[in-house]
């Protein structure tokens, strides 16, 4: 099960549609997730209508919060998605084995016995999530909360019973690349000293662009692909931002 | 899909389940969880009081109710005589504005949070409340579960100590992860341990709810400080110096480090520590002479008084 979470303070400002990138991402079988973040000032009309209709193209959740309640923002948004992932997944052989529609429409006896296998693939399924972190100028004061949360996360994500992993992107880069890995997959932050290394805080929030980023990442693990390559050869190593792709 | 909304239903409100057609009288709101809403109802045919908690969601509510169904079953096998099981009463749906809305019945239990009752009896009966929550936990872990979300609203006290544990929406089987907890009481807050559902994880919690009720300001001292500084020693710390904490110092230090075999070798060491006698709580100091003259004077005026309104 694959998860992208986006997290950020505003608008877009440059590039294709975040609406359109997260619409592609769910094709891919990549669910979107955002979590706006309205601490200092609020976020404004436009950008939680931008969130939600993120989320809703994404086929995720999309939740605005403020930085004391963030970690637990992620987690929740994290764990109902992949709850709803599987929970549509049961829906679609309810409709085939029983011709109904939905666990509401289950008598609560049969339901529980749904909600069983729910609970247990929901814990067990392999998971990735990939942050993605706005990282433009007026994000700066919440990224010391930022890291907070994704460490936090992590450790339950580590509790669950299948394998979870994170990686962490923040955009754009300080050569106006799209996206720039911070953190590639892992299992465990303990190791990871600092998760955002060297932030050149740019004004720019090319959101679409990044999340169309991440995606190749989840299919190739690099950023870097070079257009020609049509199959994933992982020849650069993942770490470390490396952006200039070909126009 | 899960779009939480707010319930907000007024006394009187009549709720028809949809599958067995129960009917309840909405009484009062009695608290809001995580997940759903607790409302105080009156059976309709039977006129008993009963508690009913709706769902903001189908699934998070039946793997709630799956885990009371199985608390049931588990306790029906071991034939625990004193726990009532009648806990759950009936689950069903309930439709409103043509959405359906889970529900399940539950016994009304009468008490107070953890934190009101003792600031009414007395911290000192944290002695008794104590024993009671820790073999409520000890008989959820025997069974394989792990209540996660332990914390003092969570707790429910009778008028001598007698503890119930409210919202089990956050109970999970042990080995799965802690699905959820809040800050304070969570061992990953503190950089002590994971989040996987394990019998420590809940003597944690329970020692920083201790810990919160005796000693807050300090706690809250250490809670606030730089994320990446909190650790166990802080809490370790706390327990050495707090005098408040004296009374339970060796059991909060074992369960912080998690030092405990079992949950059954947690609530003995709580009863060793509880029945000690207290240390004497200073004597009622005797009354001094200043009142009782001035006592003596005022009923002197009084009869006085008296005498001289009762002469004419």
């Amino acid at each position: 099960m694959r998860q992208i979470m986006l997290i950020t303070d505003g608008c877009s400002n440059v590039g294709e549609s975040p609406v359109m990138a997260a619409a592609l991402a769910r094709q891919e079988g990549i669910t979107v997730n955002v979590v706006g973040i309205v601490d200092y000032g609020a976020i404004g009309e436009l950008g939680s209508q931008e969130i939600y209709e993120i989320a809703r193209a994404g086929g995720g959740m999309s939740q605005l919060t403020g930085t004391e309640r963030l970690a637990q923002t992620m987690q929740m948004l994290t764990r109902k998605t992949v709850v709803q992932t599987v929970q549509q997944a049961v829906n679609k052989e309810l409709r085939q084995i029983l011709g109904r529609d939905t666990i509401e429409d289950l008598p609560p006896d049969k339901r529980s016995r749904v909600v069983e296998v729910i609970d247990e693939f929901s814990e067990s399924t392999p998971l990735q999530v990939a942050l993605l972190i706005d990282a433009s100028a007026s994000m700066k004061p919440k990224l010391a909360a930022v890291e907070e949360a994704i460490r936090d996360m992590m450790l339950s994500l580590g509790a669950r019973k299948g394998q979870s992993q994170l990686a962490v992107f923040h955009f754009p880069g300080p050569r106006s690349e799209d996206a720039v890995l911070d953190v590639n997959w892992t299992t465990d932050l303990g190791s990871v000293k600092a998760i955002f290394q060297r932030l050149v805080m740019r004004g720019a929030t090319p959101t679409g662009p990044a999340i169309k980023q991440v995606m190749e990442f989840f299919r190739y693990g690099t950023l870097n692909r070079n257009e020609k390559e049509a199959w994933p050869e992982e020849s650069d190593e993942g770490e470390g931002m490396l952006g200039d792709y070909v126009v | 899909m899960t779009t939480s909304f707010k319930l907000n239903l007024p006394q009187g409100t009549l709720i028809t389940g949809r599958w067995k057609g129960g009917r309840y009288l909405i009484q009062r709101l009695l608290g809001q969880g995580a997940n759903g809403v607790v409302y105080l109802v009156k059976q309709v045919d039977s006129a008993r009081l009963y508690a009913l908690k709706m769902g903001f969601d189908t699934v998070d509510i039946q793997s709630e109710i799956n885990v009371l169904k199985a608390l049931q079953r588990q306790g029906k096998r071991l034939g625990s005589a004193k726990r009532d099981l009648t806990y759950l009463v009936e689950v069903d749906d309930y439709s409103l504005q043509g959405r359906e809305i889970p529900f399940y019945v539950m016994r009304y239990i009468k008490g107070e949070p953890l934190r009101v009752f003792l600031s009414r009896r007395g911290s000192q009966w944290l002695d008794v409340a104590g024993l009671n929550l820790l073999r409520q936990l000890r008989s959820l872990h025997v069974s394989g579960w792990v209540f996660g979300d332990l914390k003092p609203e969570n707790v429910l006290v009778g008028s001598y100590g007698e503890v119930e544990l409210i919202d089990y929406g956050g109970v999970s089987g042990m080995g799965r992860s802690v699905k959820q907890f809040t800050e304070w009481y969570d061992r990953g807050f503190w950089n002590a341990g994971g989040r996987t559902a394990e019998a420590s994880y809940d003597w944690f919690s329970f020692a920083v709810v201790c810990i919160h009720l005796l000693a807050e300001q300090p706690l809250k001292q250490a809670a606030t400080q730089l994320p990446q500084m909190r650790s166990s020693s802080d809490l370790l710390n706390l327990i050495r110096t707090e005098s408040a904490l004296e009374r339970y110092r060796e059991w909060l230090r074992r369960a912080v480090e998690g030092e405990f075999q079992d949950t059954a070798e947690a609530c003995l060491l709580w009863k060793e520590l509880v029945l000690r006698p207290r240390p004497e709580v200073k004597k009622k100091a005797a009354t001094p002479v200043w009142i009782i003259s001035a006592f003596a004077v005022s009923v002197t005026l009084l009869i006085y008084s008296l005498y001289l309104a009762l002469r004419f």
